[in-house]
């Protein structure tokens, strides 16, 4: 970088500018998208004998291009990760209202404490297992029990045993399966969407 | 997204919107396109796009989408130190990139000269 760029006011302020709205995002990615920008501008002013101003016009407003980093990167990262956070930082971009943000997270909170509580069950059977189990009781409905409160039903009959351990690992992880793909599908179709809207 | 034709780019016309909304529906192949012979850093892409399909992109757009296509491992990037002194994020095709591409580019020929052949009488009649 030369150093007239480097020490530029102006350019220093933008990429500040760009690096706070970036935040959240991986570090080296974040100085990764900087360098890349200062070098942008180094090539304009100098090679191409632009001015900062128009240098830096060019990339547009800092929080905006910031913007459009953080939720395309999130939304692709979300795509192909295995990782709940990451998917769920995709999920915080991929809706046009507010409200349909907080209905994906919270449909997608939702699956996953269902994951968790049937792992939770498949752990606690093997510290109680005569009071984890699922029960059934004649002429009533079906009785899951997972939690270590004795409460079995009265006159029910425990039909899993041992099994509702396998039992509650596969579903949990079956279930966390069709969580994370419907949540990527979400975003997949909401990023297709709005590059077809934005073209 | 700011994108213009060279044209016309202060028109708002109908016409005008449909010529970016066309241009812009080719951006990522024109992309591929300036990137198929060799690696390529932004502002040579962003010049290689103006010169030779006439799109005149906004540096703000182009870096978040190379970025994006990167993350979709259709581009790979490096670092390189330029002869004058600053470094440059080189960008080049990855493999599932080149796939992508040549499919694009076989899909757009095919589209093409299907409305070619649909679009040939009314140019006939438009030149009389």
């Amino acid at each position: 970088m030369t150093t007239t760029v480097g020490l530029d006011p102006k350019v220093e302020s933008y990429l500040a500018g760009v690096r706070a709205a970036l935040r959240g995002m991986p570090k080296h990615e974040i100085e990764d998208i900087l360098r890349e920008l200062r070098s942008h501008v180094v090539d304009l002013t100098g090679k191409e004998g632009s001015g900062v101003e128009a240098a830096l016009q060019s990339l547009g407003d800092p929080v905006e291009l910031a913007k459009t980093y953080r939720a395309e990167n999130q939304m692709v990262r979300a795509e192909c990760s295995g990782s709940p956070l990451i998917i769920l930082q995709g999920l915080r971009h991929a809706s046009r209202s507010r409200l349909g943000r907080v209905a994906a997270t919270a449909l997608y909170a939702f699956g996953y404490i269902n994951v968790l509580t049937l792992w939770a069950a498949a752990i606690d059977k093997l510290f109680a297992p005569s009071r984890v189990g699922l029960w059934y009781t004649p002429g009533d409905i079906w009785s899951f029990t997972l939690v270590r409160n004795g409460n079995q039903p009265a006159g029910g009959r425990e039909l899993l045993g041992w099994w509702l351990v396998p039992a509650t690992l596969v579903l949990g992880w079956g279930l966390r399966y069709a969580t994370d793909r419907l949540a990527q599908w979400w975003i997949r179709r909401y990023r297709h969407r709005k590059e077809l809207q934005e073209a | 997204m700011a994108i213009t034709s060279a044209a016309n780019s202060s028109g708002t016309s109908p016409m005008d919107k449909w010529e970016v909304q066309l241009r812009k529906g080719c951006l990522e192949l024109a992309i591929f396109g300036c990137l198929w012979p060799g690696k390529l850093y932004g502002l040579e892409i962003l010049r290689r796009l103006e010169s030779d399909s006439n799109l005149v992109l906004s540096a703000g757009t182009v870096y978040p989408l190379l970025a994006r296509l990167k993350a979709e491992g259709l581009l790979e990037s490096e670092w390189v130190e330029a002869e004058v002194g600053h470094p440059r994020k080189y960008y080049r095709l990855t493999p599932a990139g080149r796939r992508r591409a040549s499919e694009m580019a076989r899909m757009w020929a095919r589209f093409s000269a299907t409305l070619e052949d649909l679009l040939s009488p009314l140019l006939k009649a438009s030149v009389k």
